[in-house]
């Protein structure tokens, strides 16, 4: 590209010294052209992280640049005396972060924080900084900026954050802006809306964008080139529509392979087959019946405002039948996890009826309960913490199993044997230590973990979201297959809408406690009916450069429909009201 | 069925192969705290072979005789032989350390334990009353105990081991509360797991680490805390040779004899310095934190 | 923030209220009979046993005791010595100016020594300031008061003969307040460096720095101000243990403080001085702790707008 603004070359980072010496960036070599943006993917430990600190010398204590150039309007960023660098770096060069809930100070006001850079780099008077804060503060749809300068970070949400952090990157008007997994931790929603301000914000000041990210839906939102990274090297690099068209290298093509498509299976009514002779749903009689589900968190009374609480269930209802999966869908905060436990009596809620296996799971004492668990079992979302780190995995296996008495001695130990290989981990694992293991493998522990008592009902809560693509994928497809040969109900509770689509039989919407919408997958996924609905569906990234997300439906939580549900089809329920939309 | 192609991530750094005694070994505090403490058991168990002289022994030399070959510490008032009485002293010591530790350690982990599992109301009432105890100071509850019980070395080992029940019923109980909302604790709920197995399988281990830290730590400030009562006439009695009490003795006769002065309280000084380093030690060797960078 | 601090105010008269209660309780605790016990140094009859035991409420209910005892508290009435027979209140208070001097010395001493030796290793972290000031640190907590104190008497006033040994002037404050300030500096030293520590490791820090801030706006702005919140919820603590320092180090200088009084109680096994001394130590560390706690609530607007 001719009129390129940086060119980094020959980049190598390297963490310790000596015997912990390790290479985190491996001669890495790209061009940033004028206006455009260039996305960095990756999976975790890629390097695509510490390459980009690296251009603005925020590396961490442990880690070094050993070698390589960054030329930047005639100089080279990584050869620079710091105090050069520090004067292009929040004026010139900007960066926001992953964790907006942590990036910003929290004793210090806003404003503060908004107005430092612009005095500190422009030499303007406060007052003047506070006026193009204001500005900006407006310019990312925050408004009322008199207000905003004078809060503080706790204040807001971790959406309202993250458009102070890029209100704070672009108010200088940089020629690069560096957004480092900036929509990550954010919910989808809440990531469209955060992904349309950077394109907006972009044409606006016309800066060039570095874009680390792992998630191929926002690159081919984002992206005009890719350079694609694998363990501290280059794989690939190219045209955004090229890449994803045509990938050269393996590595590249497997991690598109990998990208879970909403979409792909718009078509289907149920789940892919994926064993010979697969269990039906068997409408009969349903494994959960729940009714009326309502359950209020007490609001931090430590020094709270008196508050109400959380209403994170309210007015819950739901069924699941035998070789059935259905999907609780929602954003953090929507009540889905809590419908999990509440189904599970994992906690208790304050009114309603659980009924599992026929079985009223409310009126049970300690016996009954424990006797019902013996049906129902629960996979997590992180396999790093959901397994005890001081017993064996054969041993947390072998715990259920121990606790109903299912079997014992070389019985026991022969079941153990069999679920490992069922789960595909191997017999010499199940002396191991739950570090020892990699995460899928870990889920696969967990999952080895819920078979052995033969439950009815699995719960599994954002089974495959900590886990990486092609991890991913191989997990979901276990599950798939224990569900159709051995007749499982899944309650599967996620975030992930592509994810939904490939495994489940019914979605159930819920927002805020409630849920807005519910029926067969097919017909909640293909035609919303729920403004709710719809803007979750719509927000997803399209993990193809030729398409485009759809259009954000404006979300006005106040006017927003939250009635009882009526069946508008067959099985199709929406919240009252929501007809209209 | 998919195969199990993903490399196993952990596999280079598995600490649960290598020795505890080895990885202790390799921190420098460790190391220093490890070897200090394994001095002072020696001199405990050898006392009789290493000390030159009875402790106890008046006129062993001459009196308020300077540090010589004979007397290597020099002698104190009644002419007993310092080394030898500092050389004695480490029994003591070990046994304030032991059974302080003891009494605080194994109360506060039950009472931690309990308030942190039970939640509801126990939890509130049982760390509500904690923390007022923990208000009142542990000097505080030694001086009442010590009021309660009468003066005597036992009693001040005893009066420092309730003093810091508090404390480390609140390290246990802030342990529990972190470990009780791990999805590993809500699994083996979810898996069926009763109140016993729950409490000595899943949370027991878990918190064991921790309190491995402080209690070593703890020796430390109960070594610290019997030798100041000692000091004040409230613990050891004459002629106990106990390293705080001979510092109190040493008191008027400081500018005349110094080194009744000065080698109980390196004694001192280097014993809770040795369990301090191996404190540290053993926090990095345990704690995962540490163990990450 | 009102919400905050009756908050606060509440849960400290629940501590001085248990502290009543563990007064009263205290006395029974005693093996054998306290009267007995108490007055064994003199010579008394039977009578005159009787007498005192009635008077001190003894031979009453435990309940009517504590009761008497509430009433008694509200008028100002502590209870009269065993030992010179004088109002306990009295007593106390007018020893209590001398062991406030010498904690508020030692604490001012203990911030500006500690919390700058402990900021300084953590911004350097890893190199010879920090491991040399780490060292001096955890030697100087390993180091008996009592015997730190010794060896300043020792140097300054014995063989340099620069302060005087023993007495309750201000030259007499240079050494116990040195003894008890350098010993809590060395605490606070370390814990100002793992807070801080925690601080430098924090996302927003490293936002700061990628604002292109010159690093002491980085260091006293963001990192220090931060850093400053929990750093000074840890200060009642370091009251507390300054508190209980203080016992010891003025019975080393023979300094005329509150300290010194309740180990001669204790020695003399004076139970309604020691009853007193309780009460009105806990008393002052919950007050203080509380004046504390209000400091912190303005430090971190996560409270002082909660």
């Amino acid at each position: 590209m001719s009129d390129s603004l940086l060119e980094v070359q020959d980049l190598d980072v390297v963490f310790g010294a000596g015997r912990h010496r390790q290479v985190a960036v491996e001669g890495l070599s790209y061009t940033l052209g004028k206006g455009e943006t260039l996305a960095i993917v990756g999976e975790s430990g890629s390097g695509k992280s510490v390459s980009s600190l690296a251009l603005l010398g925020l590396l961490p204590r442990s880690a070094r640049i050993e070698r390589g150039t960054a030329r930047f309007a005639g100089e080279d960023l990584l050869g620079l005396p710091e105090e050069q660098l520090r004067r292009l770096r929040g004026d010139r060069l900007t960066m926001i972060f992953q964790e907006p809930m942590t990036s910003l100070n929290p004793v210090l006001t806003i404003g503060r924080q908004l107005t430092e850079g612009l005095v500190e780099h422009r030499g303007i008077a406060q007052a003047a900084a506070e006026a193009r804060a204001g500005e900006m503060i407006e310019l990312v749809g925050l408004g009322d900026p008199a207000r905003r300068l004078a809060q503080y970070p706790h204040e807001l949400s971790g959406g309202m954050r993250q458009r102070v952090m890029i209100a704070m990157a672009m108010a200088s008007e940089p020629d690069i802006l560096i957004a480092d997994e900036p929509t990550t931790a954010l919910d989808v929603t809440v990531q469209a809306q955060i992904l349309d301000l950077m394109r907006d914000l972009k044409a606006r000041f016309g800066t060039s964008i570095i874009l680390i990210t792992h998630d191929m839906g926002v690159v081919a939102e984002m992206a005009d080139r890719v350079v694609v990274m694998h363990r501290g090297r280059k794989v690939e690099e190219g045209a955004v529509g090229e890449v994803f068209a045509r990938p050269r290298e393996a590595y590249t093509r497997n991690l598109l392979a990998a990208v879970p498509r909403l979409g792909a299976y718009a078509r289907t009514t149920a789940p892919r087959i994926v064993v010979d002779r697969p269990a039906e749903v068997d409408r009969r009689a349903p494994v959960v019946r729940a009714r009326g589900l309502r359950k209020r968190f007490a609001g931090r009374s430590w020094f709270g405002r008196g508050d109400a609480g959380v209403l994170a269930l309210d007015d819950v209802a739901l069924d699941l039948y035998p070789g059935e999966t259905l999907a609780l869908v929602g954003e953090s905060g929507s009540g889905k996890s809590t419908a999990g436990r509440a189904v599970l009596r994992l906690l208790e809620v304050d009114a309603g009826e659980i009924e599992v296996d026929g079985v009223e799971l409310r009126g049970l004492g300690r016996a009954g309960l424990r006797r019902a668990r013996g049906h129902m079992q629960m996979i997590f979302q992180d396999p790093f913490a959901s397994l005890n780190p001081r017993l064996t995995v054969g041993a947390l296996v072998a715990e259920p199993m121990q606790i109903h008495g299912i079997a014992r001695g070389r019985e026991l130990d022969d079941r153990i044997e069999a679920l490992f290989h069922r789960v595909g981990l191997e017999s010499d694992h199940i002396r191991r230590y739950p570090h020892e293991f990699s995460g899928g493998q870990r889920q696969r522990v967990a999952i080895a973990r819920a078979l052995g008592v033969g439950p009815k009902l699995i719960v599994a809560d954002e089974p495959t979201s900590a886990l990486d693509g092609a991890v991913q994928a191989q997990v979901l497809e276990l599950l798939l297959e224990l569900q159709q040969s051995l007749g499982l109900a899944y309650l599967f509770i996620s975030h992930d809408m592509a994810v939904v689509e490939e495994v489940s039989h019914r979605v159930a919407v819920m927002q805020r406690g409630r849920i807005v919408e519910t029926g067969p997958r097919p017909v909640v996924l293909n035609d919303p009916r729920h403004v709710y609905t719809r803007a979750l569906l719509a927000a997803v990234p399209v993990a193809d450069p030729t398409r485009r997300r759809g259009v954000l439906p404006r979300l006005d939580t106040a006017t927003m429909p939250r009635g009882p549900l009526t069946e508008i089809a067959p099985g199709h329920l929406v919240a009252a009201g929501a007809e209209a939309a | 069925m998919a195969s199990v192609v993903e490399p196993a991530r952990a596999a280079a750094g598995a600490p649960a192969s290598r020795s505890f005694l080895g990885s202790l070994l390799r921190t420098p505090s460790g190391a220093v705290g490890l070897v200090v403490v394994a001095v002072l058991v020696l001199a405990a168990l050898l006392a009789a072979w290493i000390a030159p002289y009875d402790p106890l022994r008046m006129a062993a030399g001459p009196r308020l005789a300077p540090p010589s070959w004979a007397h290597w510490f020099g002698t104190d008032d009644f002419g007993r032989d310092v080394f030898s009485r500092i050389v004695y002293g480490a029994r003591l010591t070990l046994q304030i350390g032991v059974i302080a530790v003891g009494i605080s350690l194994t109360s506060g982990l039950l009472l931690g334990l309990v308030a942190g599992y039970a939640s509801g109301w126990t939890e509130r009432v049982l760390m509500r009353l904690v923390d007022v105890l923990f208000s009142f100071t542990e000097i505080v509850i030694a001086l009442a105990c010590l009021a309660i019980l009468g003066i005597g070395l036992t009693n001040a080992m005893i009066a420092i081991g309730i003093a810091s029940i508090p404390f480390y019923a609140r390290i246990t109980h802030s342990v529990v509360l972190v470990e009780r909302n791990k999805p590993y604790f809500e699994a083996a709920v979810a898996g069926g797991a009763g109140h016993l197995r729950l409490i000595f399988r899943h949370l027991l281990p878990n918190v064991v680490p921790t309190l491995i830290v402080v209690g070593t730590l703890g020796v430390s400030t109960a070594v610290l805390a019997a030798a100041g009562l000692s000091f004040l006439g409230l613990g050891a009695q004459p002629p106990q040779p106990e390293w705080g009490f001979m510092l109190s003795s040493s008191r008027d006769l400081i500018s005349r004899a110094p080194w009744m002065m000065i080698f109980p309280g390196v004694a001192i000084a280097i014993t809770v310095l040795g369990f301090n380093l191996l404190g540290d030690g053993v926090r990095e060797v345990l704690d995962p934190r540490q163990r990450q960078r | 923030m009102l919400r905050y601090i009756a908050q606060r105010l509440a849960a400290a008269a629940v501590t001085i209220w248990v502290a009543t209660v563990a007064v009263t309780l205290l006395i029974h605790a005693v093996p054998g009979d306290p009267v007995r016990i108490m007055y064994a140094k003199f010579q008394s009859t039977p009578e005159q046993l009787e007498a005192v035991r009635t008077s001190l409420g003894l031979d009453q209910p435990i309940h009517v005791q504590y009761a008497m005892y509430l009433g008694r508290l509200f008028e100002g009435d502590l209870g009269r010595t065993i030992v010179g027979d004088q109002p306990v209140l009295d007593v106390l208070l007018a020893r209590f100016p001398a062991t406030l001097t010498l904690a508020v010395a030692s604490l001012a001493i203990a911030i500006l020594v500690g919390m700058p030796l402990g900021f300084l290793a953590a911004y350097k972290r890893g190199s010879w300031i920090d491991i040399g000031a780490m060292l001096v640190a955890i030697v100087g907590v390993s180091m008996p008061h009592f015997w730190l104190g010794l060896l300043l008497l020792f140097f300054f006033a014995l063989q340099l003969g620069w302060l005087p040994v023993a007495g309750s002037g201000i030259a007499n404050l240079v050494l116990p307040a040195l003894t008890l300030g350098l010993a809590n500096a060395a605490v606070l030293a370390r814990l100002t460096r793992s807070a801080m520590i925690d601080i430098f490791d924090q996302d927003f820090v490293r936002t700061a720095q990628a604002k292109g801030l010159p690093k002491t706006v980085v260091l006293y702005r963001h990192a220090l101000r931060a850093g400053l919140v929990p750093i000074v919820s840890m200060l009642g603590l370091q009251f507390a243990y300054l508190m209980g320092g203080a016992i010891v180090v003025e019975n080393v200088f023979a300094w005329n403080g509150v300290g010194r009084l309740a180990i001669e109680a204790v020695f003399a096994r004076d139970y309604p001085l020691i009853q007193g001394f309780i009460l009105f130590f806990a008393s002052i560390v919950v007050i203080v702790s509380v004046i504390i706690d209000v400091l912190y609530a303005f430090l971190d607007p996560r409270i002082r707008y909660g």
